[in-house]
C-alpha cells in the first residue's frame, strides 16, 4: 500500500513539474534560451486565474483566461526584453551568461510588482473537481480526480504539441527559427513572429503548471509560495534531466523527477526534501550528460 | 615625479592615521536609548511574509491595538509607547539585519517579543544585545535553551517551553492513551529537538517520526508524511510544527480521510488560523489541543472579553485568535514591566523591574510566570482541550485543568494557580 | 616593464586603501561600520563570480552554497576545536576550495544551461544537508563567534569595528590576490577558453583543467567570504544561504561588470546601499506597507535587468572602451599630423 502511495504521490507531483518543464523546453527549443522567469510568468498567470475565478466563478473559464494571459505576457516579454538583449548583449563574454540574468531579474521583478498589487497574503483558488482520494477496499489511495485530471491534461498537451511541432508547418518553421535563423529567414520564415509564438506557447503552459500545482495543493497561494519555488526549480531539474531539447524527455524527466523524489522522502528521510532532487540529477548528468532524450552533439552549445 | 608623489601620499596617510587612532580613542557618549520625556520606543522582528508566516502576522496589529488603547488611556507616566515592527521572514540574517536597524537606527530603548527560535539565537550570537544591555523581553519562542541566564542575561522568556508542552503531553498521553501507537511530526531544527527532549523525559516512546525541513511544509509533503503514519499505524498522532505544517497536514488528511487521534501542539495549534487554509472544521473536531491562555472564545473570560473588544475596534474584521490574545497580553505585560520600572526607565530598571516584580504582573495566562532574581522563565504550563465541532480548541468538560513542569526532570502537576482578577479597565496599575 | 610598473603601483595603493578605512571606522556611526563589513564581504563573494563567470565562462547560480562550505568549515572548527581564528578562515578557503574542485570537476562536461541548473539545484540542496548531520547544527546552526577585540585597542572599540577591520582587511589581501591571479597565465587562459573553447586547446591550453582550477580558486575564495559573513552574522544555518544570495551576487557582479575587477566595489555598495535606499524612497512616497517591502527586491531586479541590457560589460568595462575608443580616435588624427 505504501508502495503504491507513493508511487502515485510521484506520479502526481512529476506530471505537473513536467508541465513547467514542457514550458522550459518550448522556450528552448524556439529561442535556445532557459526563462528562468518561467515560474514567475507562472505565478503571474495563476494570479490571472484567480482573478477570473473571483469575478466570473468557475474554474473552467479560468483557465483558458490564465492561459491567454500567460501567452500575451510571455509573447510580451519575449518582444521587448529578448530582442533588446539580443541586440544589445549578444557578443562579448557576456553573451552566454545574459539571458540568464536577464531572466533571474525579471523573475525577481515579477514578484517584486505581484506582491505590491496584490499583496503578500495568501489568496485561495478552490479546486474544480474533487481532491479527495479513491477508496479502494477500505483504503483510500493517494489519488484523486483532480490528480488523474493533471495527468491527462499533461499527456493531451505533450500529444497536441509535439503533433505541432512534427507534423506542421509551424511547427517546422519553430524547430527552423531555433536552429538555423539565418536559413529559416532566407527561406521565408518570418522568424521573429515565430520566436514570440514560441514564448507564448510556453506561457501557456506555464499557467496550466501554476495553476494545478496551486489547485493541488490546499489551494493557497502567495507570492512567496514554496509551490512556485518547487516549480522553477524541479521544472527545470526536469527539463534538464530529459534532455532540454524534447518535448517527450520533458515529461519523462518530469515524471522520473517526481517518483524519485517521492521514494527518497518515503524510504530514507522525509527531512532531504532540498537535496533529493540535486542529488537526483547530479546521477542523471553523470550517467547520461545528455538527458534522457538528449541528442550528445548540442549539449556543448 | 612619480616616486615624490607617492612620498607625499605616504605622509598624508600617517597624517590621517594618527588622527583617526586619536578620534577613536574619544569616549563614547552616555545616553538613554529609545526614552524620551513623551515616548518610549520598542523593537519587533517576526515573520510578516514568507511560508512561516501564516497567522503570526497578526501579533503587531495585537500588540499596537493595545499599545493605542494604553496611550489613550494616558500611556506609562505620561509616554506614549510606540512599537517599530521589522519583517524578517523568518530568516535568521534578516532578524540580524533587521535587528541592527532596531538598535542602531531606530534606537529602541528594548526588543519585544522577536520570533523564532533560530532568529532569536542569531540576533544573541551577532547582535549580542545582552553586551549593549538592551533588553529582550517575552520572546516568541519555547525554545527552552533561552531561559539560561548566564547565556542570555537580557533576555526573559514568556511562553512555556517546548520541554514542558512535551512533558505535559507525555503526561496526558499516558494517562488515556497509554498502550497506543503514537506518531510525531515534528521540524527538524531546535524547535522539534527541544520537543524530542521532553518526550524523552516523559517516557513517550514513538512508533513513527516524522521530521519535516522547515521550509519544505506544503500539501504535496503532507501526503508522504501521512503515508508513513498509515504504515505505522499510529492511533495518536502529535503534531509538533507551525501552522502551516499543521495546516498541510490536516487538509490533506481529510481528503485522504485519514483521521487518527489528533494531538496539535501550540505553536500551530490555532484554529482560526487552520481553518483559513481551507481545512474543514470537522476535521478539527475532537483533536487534542493545549493553551496556557484561555480559549478565544470563552466570552466569559474578563481578559478574553477586554481584548478583543479592543481588538475588533481597532483592526474591524480581523478574527480574534491565538496570535491575537498572546501579543496583546505580551504587550500588557510589557506595559507593566516599564511602568515598574519607574518615572524615569532605563534599561537596566526595565530588567530589574520584571526580576523582582514580574511574578506579580497580572496576565491573561491561567499559570503563573516564574520570574525572578534569578530565573528568566515566563510562564510554565498549559491546560488541556479539545477542539469543538466548530473546530475553536475549549477545555474538556468545561472547566480548565492546568498542568505546570519545568524545563528539566520536575514532574507534570496538577496546577491549583487562582488567577487574580484584572486590574481595572485594564491598565497596568 | 609594462608588467611590473602595474604590480608595483597597486600595493601602495592596497596600504592607502586600508589606512583611509581605518581612519573612516573611526568616525562613522555603528550601523555604517557593519554595512561596511557587509559590503567587504560581498566584494570578495562578487571577486569570485567574476572570476568564474566574466573570465573563465562558467555561469554559477549557486555561489551561495560554496559560501556555505567555507562558512561551515571555519564554524565547525571552531565550534567543536576551538581553533584560532587565523586558521577558521585558511580552513573555509581550503574547504570550499576542495568543493569547488569537485564541482568543477562535474562541470567540466557541462555548459550554458545544464551547468546553471545543476549549480541552482546545489545552491538549494546544499545548505540543507546542515540538517542530516547533528556536528553541523541543523536548522538553529552554529554559532561563529571571531571573539572580542583584543583590549590593546581600547575598551570603546566596538564589536563591529572588529569585524569591518577583519573584512576589510581580508577584502584587500583577496582582491590583490585576485587581481594578480587574473593577470597571470591562468588568468590568459581562461580567458582564452572562455572565447574560443577550440582555439584555445589548440593553442595547448588543457581546457578542462584549466575549467577546474577556475572553479577551485572562485570556490575558495567564495568560501572565505562565506566565513566572513558568517562572522558578521555570528552564526551559520541552512537560512543564512537561500537562493536568493546566490541570485544578489550574481547581480552584484553584473552590475560591477562581469568582466572587470575594478568595478567590485560599486556591485557590493548597490547591494548594501539598495535596501536602505528603496527604505528612504518609499518612506517618502508615503507608500502602502506592500509597496515598502518591495520595492527593494523590484530595484535591484530592476537594476539587473538595466545593466545586463545597457551596460553589459559593466560601468567600468564601459568607461574603459569609450576611453580607448577616444585616444584611438586621437592618436589617429595625431598620427595623420606628423604626415
Amino acid at each position: 500500500m505504501q508502495l503504491l502511495n507513493t508511487l502515485l504521490i510521484g506520479i502526481t507531483a512529476g506530471s505537473i513539474y513536467a508541465l513547467m518543464a514542457i514550458a522550459f523546453v518550448l522556450v528552448w527549443r524556439s529561442t535556445r534560451v532557459v526563462n528562468f522567469a518561467q515560474a514567475g510568468m507562472a505565478l503571474l498567470s495563476t494570479y490571472f486565474g484567480y482573478e477570473a475565478v473571483s469575478r466570473l466563478g468557475s474554474f473552467w473559464v479560468a483557465l483558458p483566461v490564465a492561459m491567454i494571459g500567460g501567452a500575451l505576457f510571455a509573447a510580451l516579454v519575449e518582444l521587448v526584453l529578448m530582442r533588446l538583449l539580443v541586440k544589445h548583449a549578444s557578443s562579448g563574454p557576456i553573451a552566454g551568461v545574459a539571458p540568464i540574468i536577464a531572466t533571474l531579474g525579471l523573475l525577481g521583478v515579477i514578484r517584486s510588482v505581484i506582491s505590491m498589487i496584490w499583496g503578500g497574503q495568501d489568496l485561495r483558488i478552490v479546486p474544480p473537481i474533487s481532491n479527495n482520494g479513491f477508496t479502494i477496499n477500505g483504503s483510500t489511495l493517494v489519488f484523486s480526480p483532480l490528480k488523474l485530471l493533471i495527468l491527462v491534461v499533461v499527456v493531451v498537451l505533450l500529444i497536441l504539441l509535439t503533433t505541432l511541432f512534427q507534423k506542421t508547418n509551424l511547427g517546422l518553421a519553430l524547430r527552423a527559427s531555433a536552429h538555423a535563423p539565418e536559413i529559416a529567414r532566407l527561406s521565408g520564415v518570418r522568424v521573429d513572429a515565430v520566436r514570440t509564438l514560441g514564448w507564448a506557447l510556453a506561457g501557456a503552459a506555464g499557467a496550466v503548471a501554476g495553476l494545478f500545482q496551486t489547485v493541488n495543493g490546499n489551494g493557497n497561494f502567495s507570492p512567496d509560495s514554496i509551490e512556485f519555488l518547487l516549480l522553477l526549480v524541479s521544472g527545470f531539474i526536469a527539463a534538464v534531466i530529459g534532455g532540454l531539447d524534447s518535448l517527450l524527455g520533458a515529461v519523462l524527466g518530469g515524471l522520473f523527477l517526481g517518483i524519485a523524489i517521492s521514494f527518497v522522502l518515503m524510504y530514507v528521510s522525509s527531512g532531504l526534501f532540498f537535496i533529493a532532487p540535486f542529488v537526483i540529477l547530479l546521477l542523471v548528468l553523470f550517467i547520461r550528460p545528455q538527458g534522457i532524450i538528449g541528442v550528445k552533439a548540442g549539449r556543448r552549445a | 615625479m612619480k616616486a615624490m608623489n607617492r612620498r607625499k601620499l605616504i605622509t598624508a596617510s600617517a597624517v590621517l592615521a594618527v588622527v583617526g587612532l586619536a578620534a577613536t580613542a574619544l569616549p563614547a557618549q552616555a545616553a538613554e536609548v529609545g526614552v524620551t520625556s513623551t515616548q518610549i520606543k520598542l523593537g519587533m522582528t517576526l515573520p510578516m511574509t514568507g511560508t512561516a508566516s501564516l497567522g503570526y502576522n497578526k501579533i503587531p496589529g495585537a500588540a499596537k491595538a493595545y499599545f493605542d488603547y494604553l496611550n489613550a488611556n494616558g500611556g506609562i507616566n505620561g509616554r506614549k509607547i510606540t512599537l517599530v515592527v521589522k519583517d524578517d521572514r523568518y530568516v535568521p540574517t534578516e532578524a540580524v539585519a533587521k535587528t541592527n536597524e532596531l538598535i542602531l537606527k531606530d534606537k529602541v530603548m528594548a526588543l519585544m517579543a522577536p520570533l523564532g527560535t533560530a532568529n532569536v539565537k542569531a540576533v544573541a550570537t551577532s547582535v549580542n544585545p545582552a553586551r549593549r544591555g538592551v533588553p529582550v523581553l517575552f520572546i516568541n519562542t519555547g525554545f527552552s535553551g533561552f531561559a539560561d541566564v548566564k547565556k542570555y542575561p537580557t533576555t526573559y522568556t514568556v511562553l512555556p517551553s517546548y520541554i514542558m508542552e512535551a512533558k505535559i503531553m507525555g503526561e496526558y498521553i499516558k494517562e488515556n492513551f497509554a498502550g497506543k501507537k503514537i506518531g510525531l511530526l515534528y521540524q527538524d531544527d531546535d524547535f522539534g529537538v527541544d520537543a524530542l527532549e521532553g518526550f524523552k523525559t516523559a517516557g513517550v516512546n514513538f512508533a513513527v517520526k516524522v521530521p519535516y525541513a522547515s521550509g519544505s511544509q506544503n500539501a504535496a509533503a503532507a501526503a508522504g508524511w501521512i503515508t508513513k503514519f498509515k504504515a505505522a499505524e499510529a492511533d495518536v498522532v502529535i503534531l509538533f510544527g507551525v501552522s502551516s505544517a499543521t495546516s498541510a497536514m490536516l487538509g490533506v488528511a481529510a481528503q485522504l480521510k485519514y483521521a487518527p487521534q489528533w494531538m496539535l501542539g501550540s505553536v500551530g495549534g490555532d484554529a482560526t488560523t487552520i481553518k483559513l487554509t481551507g481545512v474543514p472544521a470537522g476535521v478539527l473536531y475532537n483533536a487534542i489541543g493545549f493553551s496556557p491562555v484561555p480559549a478565544t472564545t470563552d466570552m466569559k473570560d474578563e481578559y478574553v472579553k477586554f481584548f478583543s473588544d479592543i481588538y475588533a475596534k481597532a483592526v474591524p474584521g480581523s478574527a480574534f485568535d491565538l496570535n491575537v490574545l498572546l501579543g496583546m497580553n505580551t504587550a500588557f505585560m510589557t506595559a507593566q514591566a516599564i511602568k515598574a520600572a519607574g518615572q524615569n526607565p532605563t534599561r537596566k530598571s526595565l530588567m530589574a523591574a520584571i526580576d523582582s516584580k514580574g511574578a506579580t504582573f497580572a496576565s491573561s495566562a491561567l499559570v503563573p510566570v516564574g520570574y525572578s532574581k534569578t530565573s528568566h522563565v515566563g510562564l510554565t504550563g498549559y491546560w488541556v482541550g479539545k477542539y469543538a465541532p466548530t473546530g475553536d480548541l475549549a477545555p474538556i468538560g468545561g472547566t480548565y485543568v492546568t498542568y505546570t513542569t519545568d524545563s528539566g526532570s520536575g514532574p507534570v502537576v496538577k496546577s491549583t494557580y487562582k488567577r487574580p482578577a484584572m486590574p481595572a479597565k485594564g491598565l497596568p496599575n | 616593464m609594462h608588467k611590473s610598473k602595474k604590480e608595483s603601483t597597486h600595493i601602495p595603493l592596497f596600504i592607502l586603501g586600508g589606512v583611509v578605512l581605518y581612519f573612516l571606522s573611526g568616525f562613522v556611526d555603528e550601523l555604517r561600520v557593519y554595512q561596511g563589513a557587509s559590503i567587504a564581504v560581498y566584494v570578495i563573494a562578487i571577486s569570485s563570480i567574476i572570476l568564474l563567470t566574466g573570465y573563465s565562462g562558467q555561469v554559477s547560480l549557486g555561489h551561495g552554497a560554496l559560501l556555505a562550505v567555507g562558512a561551515y568549515a571555519a564554524a565547525v572548527l571552531r565550534v567543536e576545536f576551538n581553533v584560532p581564528i587565523i586558521l577558521c578562515f585558511v580552513a573555509a578557503v581550503l574547504a570550499a576550495a576542495v568543493g569547488g574542485s569537485l564541482l568543477g570537476a562535474a562541470a567540466a562536461r557541462l555548459s550554458g544551461p545544464y551547468l546553471a541548473g545543476t549549480t541552482l539545484a546545489l545552491a538549494i540542496g546544499l545548505p540543507s544537508l546542515a540538517n542530516q548531520f547533528s556536528i553541523l547544527g541543523g536548522e538553529q546552526g552554529l554559532a561563529f563567534d571571531v571573539g572580542f577585540p583584543p583590549l590593546a585597542l581600547g575598551e570603546e572599540f566596538t564589536q563591529y569595528k572588529w569585524f569591518f577591520w577583519i573584512a576589510a582587511l581580508a577584502a584587500l589581501i583577496s582582491m590583490w590576490s585576485v587581481r594578480n591571479i587574473l593577470n597571470s597565465a591562468y588568468g590568459r587562459s581562461w580567458r582564452a577558453g572562455r572565447g574560443n573553447e577550440v582555439a584555445a586547446q589548440l593553442a595547448g591550453i588543457n581546457t578542462a583543467r584549466s575549467k577546474v582550477l577556475a572553479f577551485t580558486v572562485s570556490a575558495g575564495i567564495a568560501g572565505l567570504a562565506g566565513a566572513l559573513l558568517a562572522m558578521t552574522i555570528g552564526t551559520v544555518s541552512p537560512s543564512a544561504f537561500p537562493l536568493t544570495l546566490s541570485f544578489s551576487l550574481l547581480t552584484g557582479a553584473v552590475l560591477a561588470g562581469i568582466t572587470t575587477l575594478g568595478g567590485v566595489i560599486i556591485g557590493a555598495v548597490v547591494l548594501v546601499a539598495i535596501p536602505e535606499i528603496a527604505d528612504v524612497v518609499a518612506h517618502r512616497l508615503g507608500s502602502s506597507e506592500s509597496v515598502t517591502t518591495n520595492l527593494p527586491g523590484l530595484i535591484v531586479s530592476g537594476l539587473l535587468i538595466l545593466t545586463v541590457l545597457f551596460v553589459p560589460n559593466g560601468p567600468v568595462e564601459q568607461h574603459r572602451a569609450r576611453k580607448a575608443k577616444h585616444e584611438a580616435a586621437h592618436a589617429g588624427s595625431k598620427k595623420n599630423d606628423k604626415h
